[in-house]
Parts: structure tokens; sequence; C-alpha cells
């Protein structure tokens, strides 16, 4: 539990770690929290020849109010986008969703950044901006871009993020007042979820998911079955429409399946009704 | 390498480190030793420090990625020698260290909390400690812990830590109580409830809530444990383990990996000694089979051993075995015991010199039989039964996952005799059971045990020792092994999996007149425990009601597995998971109270517990007389059960507003209940010794062969020589385990510590005690009979006294002079049970199949408890373990044999955010071959927790499930096929 050897070096601003990540080529990779990329590197499933350090990139951690919507810095630790205020009051599911993830020791080391650009399907803040319908700015070589949470997530451990690309800030459009929900169904508490459900309704219905596929994914079957007016009943029975969910030692297929409909029916309860929508069951 | 600057403990340092190193082995270098290794990736906690503040795990973190910050380990608090700072103290006084071995980041984590949140709630408290994995205690002490150091650097004064006293109640009045309720007085639940018997005496020292002899050593995270010493020139080994679960290796080639510049040794089975042994760390002469060598020709499960390394450093030595080729042929493999028991299993030993394998063809490794009446005469008594009931049971191997892995540093000394500092139960089993493996004579070696970081059986087994014994000796230098999380899942021990069937027979008005249970265990690839265990949960599936026919038939097989070994319990936890689900539906069945079934045939004071004597390799009604049978000479079981049910509020169970609450329709309700009983120490076989001497200010070194595994046997060895002795517990300095200067001990297991090493301890000091009480009726001028120690003089019936102190300096100095000591040792023809009742209240999500238990309750009489606080702790942490064995816990493979889930993500134990509360209540009873009225109680906490959860779960549901562990998926699938 040794990871292989490689180099490592710090950069102090993002044009510094751009021009590092280029630098480094193929194999160069981001180091911000080290919580999902050492574990990997001590498992040798990843084996990056440079390492680049943006722990110390100051300006990528931040809360910011950006009229209607909050920016938040890539390197924002869960701990403290758990504790913001301005995330309580327009985004109060990334904060509940940041504060329940590990525990205290990952939760102080951990970046939503490094959580989204891993492109995880078992983690937590991927399938929240997904509901928020969030978005990502990347900045890479050639400069910055915009890319949407919806088509951010690729496969498995994949993401639109291209080699030598760093992701700075997360757009999360406000969602002062609307009905939200996260469901976590582990079997210890704050643990990584066997089957996880974000919802948020601000007019329409956003139902994120948790572990139930090759990647952070939304629920189609539920979304379009709530647009088209169906009770939550009947969404959370549409919820895994053409999902394939992982078979593992923690859940089957099937049993994964039944949690998600069973989650995304409390999800939706909790949430509450939205402007227009339909919220009993 | 690179420099790191950094600010620890208030101090600028400038560190020299590779790119991949973490920050905890930059620190362990830097001589942090409270910072230590519990896995890799951050689950433990283990290695948990303040960066900026803020906890963080430095097993997960570059020692580069600390550059520019300031890092605070528990060093920081250490100022002033001998004392503590006040979150220290609060961790000593509510006994919230056992092992310790986490102690930095517990007090870390504790003061980052108290910093930003001076008053904090329980749920505060536990989440900040819900990132350190505590495997002893149960949480409970260690929250206590906290909630007394906010009150004291609040400046305000904790409350006394006196177990509060309960107003004894019988089981008819306590199942009479309506409304029920649970009725907790008004103390911490982390305090033992206290049920007292008029039949124990006054003492002074002994049944007091001392603290830990060892408390400050803990507290301070000094170097105590094995891996916390660095030897100049010392090397760094590591196994080489196999992929497969089944090979012959047919050749080895090690030059590329002894080409690489830092290694100094390469072993495997090319170049090493052919000697069988068995693992198990026993009495002479070890129980068969002798089935194991160090480097076998076959490795026999993914894990086993196939070659290890010594290097300069752990990197290198980890490079190295992967540069070491080894040629295998893959044999089938068998990875179930029906599976290997089945015709045309492959043959896991074919071997021809392995010694004592039962039947080796079949794959089995032992098979034992035992019963009281003939077949005829059995089934004579299950024709007359009104009910026959028939139920299969099937229990998981589940890993002790001790928070400190195994880790031994052997040497040699200046006299070129091997010594091995290794994280041992059993220092004198090991000292004798590894010599002729490397080849030495016992005389020729020295095992000294540090402090433990728990070991709940896994370090009664040798593991390492042999490995580093032989590279040490290959290589003339230091050599270091620690396991890694992986290896301590795969490499070290389990507990045995198991499919038991328990037939019954018994009489409408609920009268047991016919067991028989049949036991298919899983030993593993070796047999290690594998008789002793089995036969044990024969003895406890069998003993704690009477019934007059009684069978048990055990086959015992080889598995291309994991080993599976010792592990608290030791068998009985299978037994009773089988027998209290299996009588829960039996009484279920014929209409009957739970309690109505158990009381008609539970065993009481004077009862003979018939099939222990009968257990063995060759079955038949063994020929034993009426008096050979052990007696219960003591039994706390229906007041145990009385206390419980007052404490868990047990009629709600039947109420069905309780039951389904309103407001939450998906949950279900119920409470359990499941009896237990153990053993302490092993009759006739078990025995320890002690010496103690007396010093110049009439302190006492006491020298013990038992190994404290963070038990607290250290502290009640203290206890019962200073109560002897009249002086006070910290007037005893302890030191156990060494096999250069202590006495013999059989080592740690079977709960024979309190029972029997105390015992010797209480001899040892009585034999100190009467050369003192001789000079003291010389120096006051009376009969010795007369002399009375107390408050650490001597006193004279009329008043007149002389310290302790003189008569030590008078002994050492002036007249006739004279050490005075004494030594003793101890072993016993009888075991007297604890008895213990357990009650889990539980709720059920019907619709996801989650089992979430709201309470835990046991009452427990084992005899006179020496020490409450941490006798407490024991059944707290024990418990814990045990619902891990209900809800989470198993070990499990892939088609292949490779574990699936060798680490903390996936093997699931309770963190303190999640662990349920728990209820301690000691019902008093006097044990008149114990030490004061001792027996034991480190095992018997680990028997009901699970089948209490199984049966409360039954109460809930109307659904009963037979195999462990209860998750989520299992439950909710019994209730669709409800
Ligand atoms: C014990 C433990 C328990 C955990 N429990 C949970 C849980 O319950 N729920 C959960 O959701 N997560 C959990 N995690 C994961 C945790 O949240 C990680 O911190 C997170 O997934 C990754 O963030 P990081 O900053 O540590 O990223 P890193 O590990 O540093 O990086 C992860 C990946 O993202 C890349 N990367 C990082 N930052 C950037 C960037 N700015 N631009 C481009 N690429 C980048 C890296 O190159 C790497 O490939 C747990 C982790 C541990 C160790
Ligand atoms: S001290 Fe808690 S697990 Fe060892």
């Amino acid at each position: 539990m040794i990871p292989a050897s490689f180099e490592y070096t710090r950069a102090s601003s993002v044009g510094e770690a751009v021009r590092m990540l280029a630098a480094g080529g193929e194999d160069a990779k981001v180091l911000a929290g080290g919580h999902s990329l050492l574990p990997l590197m001590k498992l040798r499933m990843a084996t990056p020849s440079l390492l680049v350090d943006v722990g110390r990139v100051r300006e990528l951690s931040y809360v910011r109010d950006a009229g209607d919507s909050l920016a938040v810095g890539a390197l924002t630790r869960h701990f403290d986008l758990s504790r913001d205020e301005l995330v309580a009051r327009h985004a109060p599911l990334l904060a509940a969703v940041a504060g329940q993830i590990g525990d205290p020791q990952v939760r102080h080391r951990g970046t939503i950044g490094g959580s989204i650009a891993h492109g995880d399907p078992a983690s937590d803040l991927p399938a929240a901006c997904l509901a928020l319908g969030a978005s990502f700015v990347a900045v890479g070589p050639s400069g910055e871009r915009r890319i949407a949470a919806a088509d951010f997530f690729t496969g498995f451990l994949e993401t639109a993020l291209a080699p030598g690309e760093l992701l700075v800030e997360i757009v999360v459009p406000k969602a002062t007042g609307a009905g939200w929900s996260f469901q976590k169904f582990n079997r210890r508490a704050q643990d990584w979820a066997i089957v996880g459900c974000a919802v948020v309704r601000d007019g329409s219905t956003r139902v994120a998911l948790v572990n139930m596929g090759a990647s952070p994914l939304r629920s189609p079957g539920a979304e379009q079955a709530l647009a088209a007016g169906a009770s939550v009943a009947e969404a959370a029975e549409r919820a895994c429409d053409g999902l394939e969910p992982p078979s593992d030692l923690n859940a089957s297929a099937e049993y994964r399946r039944h949690l998600a409909s069973v989650l995304v029916t409390r999800a939706l309860a909790e949430a509450g009704g939205a402007p227009g929508q339909e919220a009993s069951p | 390498m690179m420099q790191v600057k950094l600010r620890l403990n208030g101090e600028d340092r400038q560190l020299r480190c590779e790119p991949g190193d973490t920050l905890l082995r930059a620190l362990r270098r830097e001589g942090c030793f409270s910072v230590r290794y519990g896995s890799d990736t951050g689950e433990t906690g283990a290695a948990a420090v303040l960066l900026d503040g803020r906890l963080v795990s430095a097993d997960v973190l570059l020692a580069a990625q600390a550059d520019g910050h300031e890092v605070t380990t528990l060093e920081s608090l250490n100022v002033a020698t001998g004392e503590l700072h006040p979150i220290q103290a609060a961790f000593v006084e509510t006994g919230a260290l056992q092992g310790g071995y986490s102690a930095g980041a517990m007090v870390l984590a504790a003061k980052a909390l108290l910093e930003r949140s001076p008053e904090p709630t329980d749920a505060e408290i536990r989440d900040a400690l819900s990132g350190i994995l505590d495997r002893e205690t149960g949480y409970a002490k260690v929250v206590e812990a906290v909630r007394r150091a906010a009150t004291a650097l609040r400046g305000e004064k904790p409350g006394p830590l006196d177990p509060p006293i309960l107003e004894p109640i019988g089981l008819e009045a306590a199942l009479a109580i309506r409304p029920p309720a649970d009725s907790t007085p008004d103390a911490p639940l982390a305090l033992p409830r206290m049920v007292l018997s008029p039949d124990v005496g006054h003492t002074a020292v002994v049944g007091k809530a001392e603290p830990k002899v060892e408390g400050l050593r803990l507290a301070k995270g000094n170097a105590a444990f094995a891996d916390d010493i660095e030897l100049r020139a010392m090397l760094h080994a590591k196994l080489l383990t196999s992929p497969y679960a089944h090979a012959r290796i047919v050749a080895v080639d090690d030059s590329k990996a002894r080409a690489l510049s830092g290694v100094h040794e390469v072993l495997h089975h090319f170049n090493t000694p052919h000697v069988r042994y068995a693992s198990g760390g026993q009495s002479w002469p070890n129980p068969y089979p002798y089935d194991q060598v160090s480097f076998d020709d076959k490795v026999r499960y993914v894990g086993d051993r196939v070659a290890a390394v010594a290097a300069d450093t752990p990197e290198t030595a980890e490079e190295a075995c992967t540069l070491i080729d080894v040629t295998y042929e893959v044999l089938p493999a068998a990875l179930s015991a029906s599976e290997a028991t089945g015709d045309g299993a492959p043959v896991i030993h074919d071997e021809t010199d392995s010694v004592g394998i039962y039947d080796a063809a079949r794959n089995l490794s032992h098979h034992i039989e035992g019963q009281t009446v003939s077949d005829e005469a059995l089934e004579a008594a299950f024709a007359s039964a009104d009910h026959v009931f028939t139920q299969s049971f099937s229990v998981p191997a589940q890993q002790h996952t001790p928070i400190e892995p195994h880790a031994v540093v052997g040497w040699l000394d200046e006299d070129e005799r091997l010594v091995l500092r290794s994280s041992t139960q059993v220092p004198f089993h090991l000292r004798r059971m590894v010599a002729p493996l490397v080849g030495r004579e016992v005389k020729e070696i020295r095992v000294v045990k540090p402090r433990l970081g728990g070991g709940f059986g896994s370090k009664q087994e040798m593991v390492t020792e042999d490995v580093v014994g032989l590279l040490v000796l290959a290589t003339r230098r230091p050599v270091s092994m620690v396991f890694n999380r992986e290896q301590e899942f795969i490499s070290s021990r389990t507990r045995h999996a198991q499919s038991l069937t328990f037939r019954t027979g018994v009489m409408s008005d609920g009268t047991l007149v016919a067991q028989d249970l049949t036991v298919l265990a899983d030993t593993g690839a070796y047999g290690t425990h594998g008789f002793t265990v089995q036969s044990l949960t024969g003895a406890r599936g069998l003993s704690s009601y009477n019934c007059p026919a009684k069978r048990y038939r055990c086959d015992v097989a080889y598995t291309n597995r994991p080993v599976a070994g010792a592990f608290r319990g030791y068998g009985a936890p299978q037994a009773f998971f089988a027998l209290e689900s299996h009588l829960d539906d039996v009484a279920a069945a014929i209409g009957l109270d739970p309690i109505e079934l158990r009381r008609k045939n539970w065993v009481r004071t004077g009862d003979r517990l018939d099939i222990v004597p009968r257990l063995g390799e060759r079955g038949g009604v063994e020929d034993v007389s009426e008096e050979d049978l052990p007696v219960v000479t003591s039994c706390g079981t229906e007041r145990c059960v009385a206390e419980g049910v007052r404490a868990i509020g047990w009629q709600r169970r039947d109420d069905p507003s309780w039951r389904q609450p309103d407001d939450r329709p998906n949950i279900r309700r119920g409470i359990g209940l499941a009896l237990c009983m153990q053993g302490s120490g092993i009759p006739f076989v078990d025995m320890g010794a002690c010496s103690i001497k007396m010093n110049d200010d009439a302190s006492f070194n006491l020298l013990a062969g038992a190994a404290d595994l963070g038990t607290g046997a250290d502290t009640i060895f203290a206890q019962i020589a200073a109560e002897v002795l009249g002086v006070r517990a910290s007037d005893i300095i302890v030191l156990s385990g060494d096999t250069d200067v202590t006495p013999f001990d059989k080592g740690a297991y079977a709960s024979s510590t309190t029972y029997i090493s105390g015992m010797a301890v209480k001899r040892a000091a009585e034999a100190a005690r009467a050369r003192i009480v001789e000079r003291a009726g010389r120096l006051l001028g009376i009969e010795e009979e007369w002399v009375e120690l107390r408050d650490r003089r001597a006193w004279a019936p009329d008043g007149h006294s002389v310290p302790l102190e003189d008569i030590a300096l008078n002994a050492l100095h002036t007249e006739d002079q004279e050490q005075i000591m004494g030594i003793a040792s101890h072993w016993s023809p009888d075991s007297p049970a604890p008895f213990g009742a357990q009650f889990a209240e539980v709720e059920v999500d019907v619709e996801t199949g989650e089992v979430t238990v709201t309470k835990l309750v046991m009452a427990v009489d084992c005899g006179v408890p020496i020490n409450p606080l941490t006798a407490s702790g024991q059944v707290e942490g024990g418990m814990i373990q045990s619902l891990g064995y209900g809800l989470t816990e198993e070990i499990v493979l892939d088609g292949q044999g490779r574990p699936l889930n060798a680490a903390f993500g996936p093997y699931w134990i309770f963190r303190a955010d999640d662990t349920p509360p728990t209820e301690v209540i000691f019902v008093q009873t006097m044990e008149h071959s114990g030490p004061f009225g001792a027996k034991s109680v480190g095992e018997i906490p680990i028997d009901g927790v699970a089948p209490a959860v199984r049966n409360a779960v039954r109460n809930a549901t109307g659904v009963a499930i037979d195999t462990l562990p209860l998750t989520p998926e299992r439950v909710w699938r019994a209730l669709q096929g409800r």
C-alpha cells in the first residue's frame, strides 16, 4: 500500500497549475484534497508521474454571490461548504450533502472540485450539482470554458474535462426557497451511499441519483413522469427506467432499483410541492 | 528527496521527505509516536492530527501537502513529566482508553471540538469522533471523557464516577411493571449500574473504579506499542502473499528482488527450513493438526505466505516483493465447507508430513462428538416429546480488526539471543513455539509483549514472528514487520464460519427433553484452533439449559479461505446465535413467552454441566461419573433477566401502538433477548504466575506473565495486590508479559486472566504480606496474627501503627535484612461460568430492510467485578463487536477466493456516531474460587447481541432470519417473502 514513485510540484496560481500540467503531459494529475487520488495511488490503480498540488492556490477557495447564482471555488473544502451562510441560504442542499460526507477528517480535506473532477458514481456532491442544475468552469491551455453538470459526467471515473484542464469553479443557480431533499442510504451514518437521491424542485423537478450507474446521473424516468404530471408514486416507479445500477457486495442491482424508488419517493415527499407541481403522492 | 517546512507542535521544522511519504511516516520519523498506523486510506483515523487546527488523517496526506502549515500532534500536550492535560486526564479517569492505540487521534479530536464548542452536545461529540474507529470501548466512555473534559476546561468540577447502585428487583416484579418504560437512573450510561450481593464483603481497592495503571503512558501517546521503537540499522520486512486460492509453488526466482539496491534478504520455500507446526498459541502439547510450515510449497488461500523480504525501507521491501518471480501451478479450489466436504473436492492438505489431520482426503481437519446419552436413548427422548423442531443457521467469518495490526520488531541482543518485541497475547507460548521454526532453543529467545492495541484472539496466533525471527537470523540486523490493513483482514485470522442445525424435543409446558446440535465448521486453509473452538461451540450450545438427552456432532472442514482461529467468544457466539434464536422461535411456536420457556430450563446454582467433559474426538457416550461433572457454583441468570427486563422496558414488545408508531408508517419496533454464559479459563490447563517485591518506599514491583491486551488486566492486578498489601493501586508498578523477566503465564485467552492470573497475583501478594506482617509484629511488639495492613501502615489492635515504608527500610537496610517478596502460581480445576442476559431494542424500516438498533442492555453476573469501570468497558466494547457480527461484518470472497472487502470502507464496523446507547448492569454474585469473588467478563458480552437483535427483528416484523449478518438487503428479501 505504497504508491509508485512520482514527482511532486506545487502551484501557487491557476495559471501556474495549468502550465505545470501542460509541461507534465498525459501522466500529470491535479492533487487537491487527495482523498480520492491518494487511495487510488496506494492501490496502484492510479500511477501518475507528476502531481500538481493545487492545495495552496488560495484564489480557488471561496463562495461568492454572483447575482442569480453562487460561485464556488473548486478548492472549497466539504467542511467549509457545509458551514457557509450563502450556501445555506441559496443552495441548502449543497450544504446538507457536504455535511454528510465521510467523517470530519474527510470533510476537512476533500474539495468540491476533486469530488466533481473525480466523477465517481458513488460520491454525493456530483448528484447535488446535477440536482441543482450547476455548471462547471474549467481552465486549460486554450482558455476557459463552461460545462453543464448534465453534460459533464461521461462514464466511470470519466468526465468532460480534457487532460491538462483545471476545474476552477462550480456555478450553482440560486435555489432560494426551492424544495429540496437529500436521501442517503448507507449502513453507517455519513459513510458512502449504497444509493442516494438528491432532489430540487424549483418550478421543474430534478432528480439525481448516487451509485445507480457508471457515473453520477439524473433519473430521466422520474423527471419525465413528474413533468408529465404523474404522481410521486408513479414517478418513483419509473425512477430506474433505462438505468443499469451495479451489483456489488452491498447491494444487488435489483435491491438498488428498489432502494432508488423508495428514496425518490421520500425525497419528493420531503422536497414538497413547488410552483406548478403536484407534491402529494 | 525534498524539503518540507512546517510548524510542528509550535516549532519550525524542516523535514526531508520523498514525494510519496505520507505525513504519518514523516511524523513518526520525527518521533511523534502518538500518530499511528491503522489503515492506508483514512478509515481508522488512528493517524489523525491537527492541520491548522482541523483534524485530518495523516495516512491520506502527503508530507508535502503539509508544507507551510501548522501540524499539531498529541505530543504538543505533553509538557510536564508525569502530568496530564485535562483532556488526557478525563480520558484516563473515565476508562476511555482500552488499548489506547488511537488515544492521540481521540484527544486531538476532542481538543479541536472543545476549542470551537466548549459545551458540546452528545451528537456533536459523536460526530467529532466519527472518523476514529475504536474496536474496544464501544465509544460510551470516550463520549463521556469528552463531556468531562469539557466540564473541566470550563473550570467546573465534573461529577463523581461512582457506579450507581440499583435496588434489586425480582423477575415477577420486573415483568409486572406497567407502564413499561426504560428506567435509566440519573447517571451517565458510561457508568455501569451495580446490583450488590450481600455475600460480598468490604474492600478498600477491589471493586472500585480505579483509573488504569498505564493511563499516563496511553494518554500521552508515549512509545509503548511494538512498532514504537526504531533501532539502528533496522530493516523493514514485507510479505508476498498468494494471489491464488489454491496452487502449487513450482519455482521461485528471487534474483531480481535480491539485485534491487537496499534488499537484504528474500525468504521463501526453497531457502527456509521445513518444520510442521500449528500456529495457535496454545498450551503444550499444541493441539493437532501440525499442518503449516513457515513457507510451504503450496498456497491454500488468497493471502497465504509466499515469500518475505527484508530491506532498508518499507518501500524497497514492497517493491522487491513485486520483483519475485513465482511459478504457480494453479489448482481447483474449494471455497465453502460444503463444497470442500463434497464429492470430487480438491484435497487441500495432500502433503504427507502433516501430523494429526482427522481425514485429509475428505478435507476434514477435525471431527468432534459428544453426547450425554446413547443414540437410542436420544431418539427415544425425541419420540417422547410433544413437539420436535429442527432449524438451521448460518454464521459468517468475522474479522477481529484490532486497530493496531500485528507488529513485531526482532533483533539479536548482545549475547546473540533472539529478542522478539511482539504484539502478542501469548508471550510464553510464542517463545516455545517459535524456537523450532527458527532453529534456536527456547533459552536463546526472549519475547517481550509491549502495549497492545487490541487483539481479540487474532494475536493468540503466531502469524508473523517466525518470519521476523528467520529474517533477523539471516541478516543479523534488527527487523520490523507490521501488517498492513489488507493483510490484517486476510492473512491474519477470522472467526470460524459455521452452519448449525438444532433439533429440539420439547414438552407443551416448555420443558426440554432432547437437544441435538450438528455443526459444519469452516477452518479455512489451516486447522489452527479448529478442535478447541468447535468443542466450545458444542459446550456452549448445550450447557445453558438442563435437558436429559443431549448430543453434539461436528465436522471441521478445510477450505481455500482465510484461516479461522481464536476470536473472542471462541465458538460461543456461533452457538448462542443458533441456540437463542431457535429457542425464541420454539417458544413462539408452542405459544409460550420467550422468558418463560427459558426459565423452565435454565441452569441454576448446583446444577451440573453434563456435556463439557464428554466432548472429544472419539465420540460416543463418554463414561463420566456424575461427580466429575462440573457444578454451577454461582449463577445470577434470573436476577440478570429481571434487571434487563426493567432496563429495556420489555413489555413494550407486546404493545401494538409502540411496535407500529402512527407517525412513521415504514417503521416497526421490537425488543429481543438472548441469554449467554462463558467460562473463566480452561480448567486443569490454564496457569498464571506472579512475583511481587517490596521497594524502599513501600511501593511494589509486580511481575506477571499475563498479557494485558487493552483489557485492563494490569490495573486489576494492581488492585488485587493493593487490597492484600494495604496500599494504593498506584503503589503497585506492574510489568507483564516479558519471558526473561516475569514468571510464566499461559497468556490472554479463554477469559482466564482475572480468574486464574488474578488469583496468582493474590497469592503472591499474600506471600509478601506474610513477610511484612511478621516484621510488623516484631516492630509493634505483637503477635503477627493481630497485625492488619491498611492505608500503607501496619496496625496493632490497640491503634498503634507503623508505616509500611519503615518496614521496607528496616528489611532492606537495617535489621536481619531480606527482600520482602512473594511469588506464586495458580491453576484451577474449575471454570466458573459468568452468566448474562442481553437485550436489544430495534427499529426496522420495512421499506428498505434497514435495521437500526436503538438500545442495547446487558445485565451480567461476572461474580464481583474487580474494577467496574474496566469491566464495563469490556462489556460495552464486546456488545458493539457483537452488534457488528449481527448486522454488518462478514469477510466476502469472489468466485476465485479473492477478498472483496479487505478494508474498512467495505467492511463495516460501528463508529461513534452510529453506535447505539449501551447500558451495563453488573449483578454481583460471590464466586468463592475466584480472587475476591471474581469470575470472567472479557468474552461473555460478545455472545448474545446478535441473537437478541435477530429476535428483536422477529418481534418487530414477524420475520425470522437465520443467517448473519442481517444486512438491509437480506432483511428486505425476508420481508418480501413474508
Ligand atoms: C475515508 C473516506 C470516506 C469518504 N466518504 C465519502 C462519502 O461519504 N461521500 C463522498 O461523496 N465522498 C467520500 N469520500 C471522497 C471525498 O469526498 C473526496 O475528498 C472527494 O471525492 C475528492 O476530493 P479531493 O479534493 O480529495 O480530490 P483528489 O483526491 O485530490 O482528486 C480526485 C481526482 O480529481 C482530480 N482533481 C481534483 N481537483 C481537480 C481540479 N480542480 N481540476 C481538475 N481535476 C481535479 C484529481 O486529479 C483526481 O483525479 C471519502 C473519502 C475517504 C478517504
Ligand atoms: S484503543 Fe480503541 S481500538 Fe484500540
